[in-house]
């Protein structure tokens, strides 16, 4: 036609212009007092929630949408399961499908950062003037693979197991005959600490535990290194150039070479030789 | 000039004139009405008031939000008293003994996830109108912008109650930004107020949520509002309505059409 997408797009606009003057309504009162109605749902809604929220909860007892609080944050307890607000759980959710150390960052900070970038340039790179939903296969398509995507994480992430130190205690006497240190005392009350020491809030052992953070499986680690190495590792993870995991010193020498002593026992699971 | 009855020389002394005098050196009324009476599109649907939704839900925000800056303390300090750190204490007191504190807390708190919820439903209809194309591009980036930073409301919020779900929470969110590469660490260490967090995070936290955050986002939904204002408001894409449409009539020669008619033409 030989005449650019600059020049058709403002003719576009200036009809628009000319058209609404004419022939448009009055932003006030009828557009104003389609928004006022649905501004009055939305404070509807949130004042329910709110009532809902608080007559069915009980201080820190939780009622269909959650307690009123729950107990006082105490940096020392080590079996709670960390959870974000629910607009977090896809980002949450990814962490458990990338490894770390190696690969984490790219659902931290990369996947986010190149959603972000899509975002925003939009405008740029979708420059056709075709507006119409049906006409834009591709950016429909785009558009719900997104919603899937972004529905699955956060439902994932919602529903995710979730690891409590008192259940997982349990579970020690089969890790101790699976990995052949149940005649070891140290090694067992090594794994009694890991259990309930809110190490499974990150990392996955014989198919349990969480893997936030993409923390890595410890059920073969003990091929890896000995147990002075894990006392050494535990006592400050910084030095061994790992900025998620935090330091465990705080559980004292004797129980920290009680876990160094399960670590080194954690051999694999002798039906996964 | 006609003579104006006593009435209105009245009015005009009450309300016009100091509405003369405010929109002479502000430009407010001619602001206002620039605003109000304006031309939407006659075939707008109730899918574009989401915008107008979200902002409400930011007000209710603000306003619940000052209120609870009234009462709360951010402080992680053990309360003697109660033996529970003092900004769960105040927390209590507001949820169970400040007169209807327990209705402005839960508005604030369930009004967090409905603004989220209205801010990713304006977007989504927004994308399916194609209303992000030309001359509306810098409107869809504030908005963009808009959303990145209820979401930050979101994460330096959750952490104010000071009870075990916001704590830990908050301790996977700051791991989380110290896994970026080159600045991680130190955004992490910033964030946290030291090496853990500590007595420090929590008034640092608080500025960010009810200082510096709403403060940008409060600039951004100004220059998002203006941008509509000044774009208009586009019409659903498959508008039967003119505005903004190519027209088929005027676009083909009237020669063409009569040629059709008489079965003569064509081309």
């Amino acid at each position: 036609m030989g005449r650019d997408l600059g020049e058709l797009n403002r003719e576009e606009y200036a009809r628009y212009k000319e058209d609404t003057k004419k022939e448009g309504k009055g932003f006030f009162p009828f557009a104003m007092w389609h928004d006022t109605v649905m501004s009055l749902v939305v404070v509807g809604v949130i004042t329910a929630l709110a009532a809902i929220w608080y007559f069915d909860a009980d201080g820190t007892e939780s009622g269909i949408l959650g307690p009123w609080y729950t107990e006082p944050a105490e940096p020392g307890t080590t079996d709670f399961i960390p959870r974000p607000d629910w607009f977090f759980y896809f980002l949450f959710y990814l962490l458990r499908i990338f490894e770390w150390p190696e690969t984490v960052f790219i659902a931290t900070v990369g996947i986010p950062t190149i959603c972000l970038i899509l975002l925003i340039g939009l405008p740029f790179y979708d420059r056709r003037r075709e507006r119409r939903p049906l006409h834009r296969p591709v950016a429909m398509v785009a558009a719900i693979l997104t919603i899937i995507s972004m529905g699955v994480l956060t439902w994932k992430g919602a529903t995710a197991k979730e690891a409590l130190g008192s259940e997982l205690v349990l579970l020690v006497p089969t890790w101790a005959e699976e990995q052949g240190f149940a005649d070891d005392p140290q090694a067992v009350s090594g794994a009694e600490l890991f259990a309930q020491s809110g190490c499974m809030n990150c990392h996955t052992y014989l198919g349990e535990g969480n893997g936030n953070l993409g923390a890595p499986d410890l059920s073969e680690v003990g091929r890896t290194n000995d147990a002075e190495y894990f006392v050494r590792y535990l006592t400050n993870p910084a030095a061994f150039g790992n900025n998620v995991m935090g330091s465990y010193s705080y559980l004292g020498q004797e129980n920290l070479e009680a876990l160094g002593a399960f670590l080194a026992a954690s051999q694999g699971s002798s039906e996964d030789n | 000039m006609a003579a104006k009855s006593k009435r209105q020389q009245a009015i005009d002394l009450a309300v016009l004139t100091p509405l003369d005098w405010v929109d002479e050196r502000t430009g407010a009324v001619r602001g206002t009405k620039w605003f109000l009476f304006r031309n939407v599109p006659r075939d707008i649907s109730w899918m574009q008031t989401l915008g107008s939704a979200a902002l409400t839900a930011f007000i209710v925000q603000a306003l619940t939000g000052a209120i609870l800056a009234m009462y709360y303390k951010p402080s992680s300090e053990i309360d003697p008293l109660t033996g529970k750190p003092i900004a769960y204490t105040s927390i209590e007191a507001i949820t169970n003994e400040l007169t209807l504190g327990w209705l402005v807390r839960g508005m604030h708190k369930w009004g967090a996830s409905v603004f989220i919820i209205l801010l990713f439903l304006h977007m989504g209809r927004v994308f399916l109108f194609g209303a992000y194309k030309y001359p509306r591009e810098l409107t869809w980036i504030t908005g963009v912008l808009i959303l990145v930073m209820g979401m930050l409301m979101g994460f330096t919020g959750y952490l104010l109650p000071w009870d075990q779900t916001a704590y830990w929470a908050t301790v996977v969110g700051i791991n989380l930004n110290g896994t970026a590469p080159f600045a991680g660490p130190w955004l992490a260490q910033f964030l946290a107020g030291g090496a853990e967090i500590g007595s420090d995070t929590l008034p640092k936290w608080y500025a960010l949520h009810m200082l510096l955050i709403p403060g940008a986002l409060i600039a951004l939904i100004f220059v998002h509002i203006y941008l509509v204002t000044r774009l208009g408001v586009s019409s659903p894409p498959w508008s039967s309505e003119r505005a903004g449409r190519e027209r088929a009539a005027a676009a083909a020669p009237s020669g063409a059409r009569a040629g059709l008619v008489r079965g003569s033409g064509g081309d």
